[in-house]
C-alpha cells in the first residue's frame, strides 16, 4: 500500500488524492489524438478523453489562457482520472495547481486570497540567466606569503581545459576563498566572473589515483573540454505566486519557515504583474498560464463563482479546469437552484466535458489495472465476481476491496486473491447500498433518531 | 526511388553541414579564448614585471621586435578589446546556428533560448527562488 503513494508529487494537494489516481500517466491518446481503449492508465471515457486532448493541446501551444473547462459526470466516472491525465501529460514545465473547492474556506485568509494565490500558482514565468564563468581544473596553485607573517599574499592559479591552460594571477581576496573552499590542485573548479565565487564541481579522473584514502562523497569529473571563459545560460521557471511571496515579505527569511504567508498586498501584486509585463516586452521573460484545477467546484459559493468570473478576464490567467459531480442543486449559499451548482454566468463560459458511467469491460480493465498498481494477484473467478461488485456497487468500493482482500489472502498465506477472500470482505465492509439498508432498518435503536426528518442533501 | 534517395541524401548533407558550420563556430571560440587568455598573461606579465622605462620584446609571428614597454601594453589592450568583440559576436552567430541546425532536425526549439537575460540586479532579486 505505501508503495501507491510514492510516484513524483508536486505539490501538498496532489498527495492526498495520488492514492485513487496513481496509475494515471497521461490521457492515453495517439499522436493524432485518437483515444486508445486502455493506455497510460486511462480506459473508456474515449469522448472526454479526445476532448481533453484537444484542450491540451491549446494549452501546450500556450493558445489559450484565460479560459475555463468544466469535467461533469456522476461519481466515479473518472473525472477526476481526466484532470490527473491532464497535468501528467503537461510535463514538468507548465505549472499544474490542483486544489479541492473546500480548501479555500480557512480562518486564516479570506476566500478571494487563498483563490488568487491558486490562480497565481498556476502562472509560470520563465526567465534566463547568465553568467560568465571561468570553469578549469586546477593544474597548480602557488601562494607566496610575505616573511612577516602580515601584508598582500600574492599568488598564482594555473587551469586548464583539453584544449588550453593558462596561468592567472591571485589577489587577496581570490586566495581567501581558494583556501576556504579548500581548492588544491586536481580539482575541477568554476569561478563566476561577476562575483569571484569559487564552487568546486569535484576531482579529476587523471588525478583519481593519487590518494587512496578519500571520503566517500568525493566526486569524479572529466577535465572540462573547449575553452576556460564560458558563458553559461540557465532558464528558471517560477511562478508568480512565488514572486509575490518573495516581494511581500518583510521580516525576511523568517516567512520561509512559518509557511504561512498570509494576505498579500494587491499593490504588491499589481507591481508585480507591471514589473513581469515589463520583462516580457523587454524579451527577458516569457509567461506560461498553466492550470489550475479545482475539484468538488460545488462547494464554491456565490462569492468566489463571481471572483472567477473576474480573474478569468485578467490577461495573466491560467487556464482553469473545474470539476463536479452534481446535477441541478442549489448554488452554495443561495436559494438558487442551477446545473452543476454553478451561476449560470459562470456556466455559459465554460467549456463542459461530460463522463459517463463504466461499462462492465471498462469496470474489468480499471480493477485490472488497480491490481497491477497495489501488486495484488487476482484469480480469474474472483476478477470476475469483483466486477460485478463494481456494476451493482461503485467502482471506488470495488477498488477498495482490491488491497483489503489482498490482505486478507496474504493472511492466509495464499498467493492469488480468490473468490472466498472477495466473500469475506465483502461481508465485513459495507457498500453504501447496503449501509444506508442497514440504517433504515435499525434507524430506531441509534441516537438522535429524531432527526430523521431532515432529509439528507445527496443530490 | 531514385528521386526519394536523392532526396534524403540532400537533406543529410545540408544537416551535415550545418552541424559542421556549429562545430567550427565552436572550434573558433576556443581558439580566440585561448589567444585571449595568452593576452591576459602577457599583459600582467607586464604590468607586474618589468620596470616601466625597459623595453620589451614583443613576438610577431616568428620575429622578435624590441618595443617600449607603454607601446606594447596599448598594442595588446586593443587585440584583447577586439577579441572580446569578436567572440561576443560569435556567441551570437553560435545560437543562430544551432537554432537553425536544432530546425532542419525536426527538434522543437529550446526552451526560453531567445530570451534576453535578466540584468544581475534582477536575478539578485529572485536569487532566493532560483537557488532552492
Amino acid at each position: 500500500m505505501a508503495s501507491t503513494k510514492v510516484p513524483e508529487v508536486r505539490d501538498i494537494t496532489r498527495i492526498e488524492r495520488i492514492g485513487a489516481h496513481s496509475h494515471i500517466r497521461g490521457l492515453g491518446l495517439d499522436d493524432a489524438l485518437e483515444p486508445r481503449q486502455v493506455s497510460q492508465g486511462m480506459v473508456g471515457q474515449l469522448a472526454s478523453r479526445r476532448a481533453a486532448g484537444v484542450i491540451l493541446e491549446m494549452i501546450k501551444d500556450g493558445h489559450i489562457a484565460g479560459r475555463a473547462v468544466l469535467i461533469a459526470g456522476q461519481p466515479g466516472t473518472g473525472k477526476t482520472a481526466i484532470a490527473m491525465g491532464i497535468a501528467q501529460s503537461l510535463g514538468p514545465d507548465t505549472p499544474f495547481t490542483a486544489l479541492a473547492g473546500s480548501e479555500i474556506f480557512s480562518l486564516e485568509m479570506s476566500k478571494t486570497e487563498a483563490l488568487s494565490q491558486a490562480f497565481r500558482k498556476a502562472i509560470g514565468v520563465r526567465i534566463k540567466e547568465e553568467t560568465e564563468i571561468i570553469e578549469g581544473e586546477v593544474v597548480e596553485i602557488q601562494i607566496d606569503r610575505p616573511a612577516t607573517g602580515t601584508g598582500a599574499k600574492v599568488g598564482k592559479l594555473t587551469l586548464k581545459t583539453t584544449e588550453m591552460e593558462t596561468i592567472y594571477d591571485l589577489g587577496n581576496k581570490m586566495i581567501d576563498s581558494l583556501s576556504k573552499e579548500k581548492v588544491q590542485a586536481g580539482d575541477v573548479i568554476t569561478i563566476d566572473k561577476a562575483t569571484g565565487k569559487i564552487s568546486k564541481l569535484g576531482r579529476s579522473f587523471t588525478r583519481a589515483r593519487d590518494y587512496d584514502a578519500m571520503g566517500a562523497q568525493t566526486q569524479f569529473v572529466q577535465c572540462p573540454e573547449g575553452e576556460l571563459q564560458k558563458r553559461k545560460e540557465v532558464v528558471h521557471t517560477v511562478s508568480l505566486h512565488e514572486i509575490d511571496v518573495i516581494n511581500s515579505r518583510t521580516q525576511g527569511f523568517l516567512a520561509l519557515f512559518s509557511g504561512d504567508t498570509g494576505e498579500i498586498k494587491s499593490e504588491v501584486r499589481e507591481q508585480i504583474n507591471a514589473k513581469v509585463c515589463e520583462w516580457r516586452e523587454e524579451g527577458k521573460a516569457e509567461i506560461i498560464p498553466g492550470v489550475l484545477f479545482i475539484d468538488e467546484v460545488h462547494m464554491l459559493d456565490m462569492e468566489c463563482f463571481s471572483f472567477l468570473n473576474r480573474a478569468l478576464e485578467s490577461d495573466l490567467s491560467p487556464v482553469l479546469i473545474m470539476a463536479t459531480n452534481r446535477g441541478i442543486t442549489r448554488i452554495r449559499g443561495t436559494n438558487y437552484q442551477s446545473p452543476h451548482g454553478i451561476p449560470i454566468d459562470l456556466l455559459d463560459r465554460l467549456l463542459i466535458i461530460a463522463t459517463s458511467p463504466y461499462t462492465e469491460k471498462e469496470t474489468r480493465q480499471i480493477l485490472k489495472i488497480r491490481c497491477e498498481e497495489e501488486d495484488v494477484e487476482l484469480s480469474e473467478e474472483a476478477h470476475t465476481v469483483l466486477t460485478r461488485i463494481g456494476m451493482e456497487t461503485s467502482l471506488r468500493y470495488a477498488i477498495q476491496l482490491i488491497s483489503t482482500a489482498g490482505l486478507v489472502c496474504r493472511k492466509r498465506k495464499g498467493t492469488e486473491v480468490q473468490v472466498e477472500d472477495i466473500k469475506r470482505v465483502y461481508s465485513l465492509f459495507l457498500d453504501e447500498a447496503r449501509s444506508s439498508q442497514y440504517m433504515k432498518e435499525y434507524q430506531d435503536s441509534f441516537l438522535f433518531n429524531e432527526t430523521q426528518t431532515a432529509a439528507m442533501d445527496t443530490s | 526511388m531514385a528521386d526519394a534517395s536523392e532526396r534524403v541524401l540532400e537533406y543529410l548533407a545540408e544537416v551535415e553541414a550545418a552541424a559542421e558550420d556549429v562545430l567550427t563556430t565552436k572550434q573558433q571560440i576556443v581558439d580566440l579564448d585561448s589567444k585571449r587568455n595568452r593576452n591576459r598573461e602577457a599583459l600582467s606579465a607586464l604590468r607586474r614585471e618589468l620596470a616601466d622605462t625597459e623595453k620589451v620584446k614583443v613576438c610577431f609571428g616568428n620575429m622578435f621586435i624590441k618595443f617600449p614597454k607603454s607601446k606594447a601594453r596599448e598594442m595588446i589592450q586593443r587585440d584583447h578589446e577586439q577579441l572580446d568583440r569578436e567572440i561576443n559576436d560569435l556567441h551570437k552567430e553560435l545560437k543562430a546556428k544551432v537554432n537553425r541546425l536544432n530546425e532542419l532536425q525536426g527538434k522543437p526549439e529550446l526552451r526560453g533560448y531567445s530570451l534576453s537575460p535578466l540584468s544581475s540586479e534582477e536575478i539578485r532579486a529572485v536569487n532566493s527562488l532560483l537557488k532552492v
